[in-house]
């Protein structure tokens, strides 16, 4: 799986003519360095892939890329970092890596290179960048340790983020009259009557596989219905009156979905949509633009999009990767500068182009790409309410997270006690929480 | 003097490289694993910045509800096929241990399963159960039956069914050569003596059988605790933890869970767990053979 590509040649002939007809600029100091990067294999990165020629055009930096699967990327990567010199001068991470990373002090904090006149660019316009993500991917040691405040500061810049929409089959909900669902009532109720009105179709497809899967998808739904995992004292109150209401709304829709919803992971639920045997579909945007592909879809050109619908507040999904430096790196600075490069204005645009995921409202709000991917405008508005607090990323989190995870499949296929199910997180996730140290100061 | 010693000591200059290859290859990891179960290990550190929590990671684990539910289903998951798989597999043998034509062919047919990667066996059943699209429930409906929800109500039973397809044919090929390099003599003696095709069957062929029965069935059953790709393809461990077998835990305690030590200790159980079944059933083993020699000795005096 690994695959590496070098753009090489022609840089280094640029760069030599660069400096040789002494044209200086930021770039020529690195000229002819060769960078190591580690990405995913995932569409935005794929997307990214094909800008980097551009970039080594432009600077005279060459990159290499070292594409791994991304959960073998995680692996990989915590073998590098803990090395002495590391092989990599670059990396995208997975959004809860930031707590395992950081806390073992393992990337750059970007301050110093944000300071470095030589290095920061004064057109990047970080205010541009999508402030939910910055948050949940780039910054840690604030609020709670992962989320931003007063004492938090910048380890990445997100690249590849992702928030949750909605789509649904406008054809569908046109037949039968049903709205656009803008609430969480109103999208239940959608979910179940569907079923009855389209015999053979599903509500809507989610995520629920036992583990991972089934905890995000209960996650998806109890940041907007008003819960938290912990309180601000790290108690857990995933129990409460929002979390059970939010088990039941995963429950109702996996009864009210597509067959055999309860094995889905995303790429199933994502294929139940695509080939119609469901109505609706709440997840990620990476999905979005393949249900707008004939060759792969059987619903292109029918489908909706909608903001996550609202239960007491509006807060969709943050997640994804983002891209940081290695303290082990060999070549920081010029890391440095091919990550603002990516994530400029103008690199996030031709990312964008290639359908990958914008980094930037400025993107989002481009007449371009709207008319290349019509449902664009929708993601940027969504993206406001992108709550980077809707699952705590924090070391623990791991272990909690398949908790929960398993323990909603019980609910999901056992009929399980929600109450109890939840009870019964709670208590665990608070022994746990006690033996990481996180009720040494009451 | 010399030469004696030098004579002594001949044996072991032989064995040497043996014991060394050996000290490298399979104690040093199992000691390594040992250590690492005794620490609170993050793949983050290295080993030596790991802390020492002594014991803490077994009685941890001892009073872990998940664990010791991870447990049984590897118990329940191990027991079934491994009995399903040694009733089909010499059942098969015994009933294929004669000369039809083709048999070469048909033989060559048995065994394919399992030389197919665990993790397309994976894939493969995980289509063939798929609800809706799937070969079985298509199958169903086509007859008119319900549909049943293989992985999801009854994923134990599908996962097992699974391995018992892949894994027959281990037992089917090992009971066969067994049976085919069985003493044609006691086999024509009992015909002689009008022995039934299934009096054979219970009395000599199985009886003599016997020892390359239990280590089939030890090999069985060490490789049914450890499987894990299929059941990392077709379930997950899902739902909830119903078919989470110990190996799939121990992976996710290392990979997810992040805790090395504890994923250490678990393979400590395991490991633990498998000598027992092992010194067990060679125990068994002896017990019979010291019974037949007893016998075999009574018989002797008697006669």
């Amino acid at each position: 799986m690994l695959k590496s590509i070098t753009y090489g040649a022609v840089a280094a002939l640029l760069a030599t003519s660069a400096i040789a007809d002494g044209h200086g600029g930021p770039y020529a100091e690195y000229a002819g360095t060769t960078l190591v990067v580690n990405f995913p294999a995932h569409p935005h990165y794929n997307a990214a892939m094909k800008v980097l020629p551009e970039f080594t055009k432009e600077t005279g930096i060459e990159v290499e890329v070292d594409q791994l699967p991304y959960l073998k990327m995680r692996e990989r990567q915590t073998l590098e970092l803990a090395q002495d010199e590391g092989e990599y001068d670059l990396i995208a991470y997975v959004v809860f890596s930031k707590a395992d990373y950081v806390f073992a002090d393992q990337l750059e904090n970007l301050a110093k290179y944000f300071m470095d006149p030589k290095l920061a660019d004064p057109s990047y316009d970080a205010a541009d960048l999508i402030d939910g993500y910055v948050q949940n991917i780039g910054v840690a040691g604030g609020t709670k340790g992962y989320l931003p405040g007063a004492t938090g500061s910048l380890f990445g810049i997100p690249f590849g983020s992702e928030t949750s929409v909605l789509a649904y089959r406008k054809d569908i909900f046109e037949k039968h009259g049903i709205a656009e669902p803008e609430t969480y009532d109103q999208l239940l109720d959608a979910a179940c009557a569907i079923p009855e009105l389209e015999p053979g179709m599903g509500g809507m497809a989610s995520r629920a596989a036992s583990g991972h899967q089934a905890s995000h998808a209960f996650l998806l739904h109890l940041a907007p219905l008003g819960g938290r995992v912990f309180d601000d004292a790290w108690e857990p109150i995933i129990n409460n009156a929002a979390g059970v209401e939010a088990a039941e709304a995963l429950k109702t829709i996996v009864d009210c979905g597509p067959e055999g919803s309860m094995a889905f992971g995303p790429a199933e639920a994502a294929n139940a949509f695509s080939s119609g045997a469901a109505a609706m579909f709440l997840d990620s945007i990476a999905f979005m633009p393949g249900f707008e592909d004939p060759s792969r879809s059987s619903v292109a050109g029918k489908v909706g999009y909608a903001m996550h619908p609202m239960g007491v507040r509006r807060g969709s999904q943050t997640g994804g990767f983002g891209i940081a430096i290695p303290k082990n790196a060999e070549n920081k600075e010029a890391a440095f500068l091919l990550m603002q490069w990516l994530t400029s204005k103008k690199g996030d645009l031709m990312v964008a182009m290639e359908g990958g995921n914008p980094s930037r409202f400025s993107t989002y709000q481009d007449a371009g790409l709207n008319e290349k991917f019509p449902f664009s405008a929708t993601f940027g508005e969504a993206l406001e309410f992108a709550d980077p607090d809707w699952r705590p990323i924090i070391p623990t989190w791991g272990k909690i997270n398949a908790d929960i995870g398993t323990t909603m499949s019980k609910v999901l296929t056992e009929d399980l006690d929600i109450q109890e199910a939840l009870d019964g997180v709670a208590e665990r996730a608070r022994a746990i929480m006690d033996e990481a140290g996180y009720y040494t100061w009451q | 003097m010399s030469t004696a010693r030098a004579n002594r000591m001949t044996p072991y200059l032989f064995m040497a490289p043996a014991a060394v290859i050996m000290g490298i290859a399979l104690l040093y990891p199992l000691g390594y694993m040992v250590y690492g179960s005794f620490l609170d290990w993050d793949p983050s550190q290295a080993i030596y910045e790991a802390e020492f929590v002594g014991l803490k990671n077994y009685v941890t684990l001892w009073n872990d509800a998940a664990f010791r539910e991870s447990l049984s289903v590897t118990l329940i998951f191990a027991s079934a096929v491994v009995t399903a798989e040694m009733v089909l597999g010499v059942g098969l043998a015994l009933l294929l241990d004669r000369n039809i034509r083709g048999m070469s062919v048909l033989r060559t047919l048995f065994i394919l399963p399992m030389m197919i990667a665990p993790v397309v066996v994976g894939l493969m059943w995980r289509y063939m159960y798929h609800p809706t699209v799937g070969t079985f429930n298509r199958f169903l409906t086509d007859w008119g039956f319900e549909r049943v929800d293989w992985l999801g109500q009854h994923a134990l039973l599908s996962v097992i069914i699974a391995d018992i397809w892949q894994w027959t044919p281990f037992i089917f090929i090992l009971s066969l050569a067994a049976l085919q390099s069985l003493p044609r003599s006691a086999l024509e003696a009992a015909r002689i003596d009008g022995a039934t095709a299934w009096q054979q069957i219970v009395h000599i062929k199985l009886p003599l059988m016997m020892p390359v029965l239990i280590v089939t069935m030890l090999l069985r059953l060490i490789d049914a605790f450890k499987v894990l790709e299929v059941i990392l393809v077709m379930t997950e461990g899902g739902p909830g933890l119903s078919t989470e077998i110990v190996a799939l835990r121990i992976s996710r305690t290392a990979t997810e869970f992040r805790e090395l030590g504890t994923a250490a200790a678990m393979s400590n159980y395991l490991l633990i767990l498998l000598l027992i079944f092992t010194v067990a059933m060679f125990a068994i083993t002896r017990a019979q053979e010291a019974r037949g020699r007893r016998l075999a000795r009574q018989i002797e005096e008697e006669g």
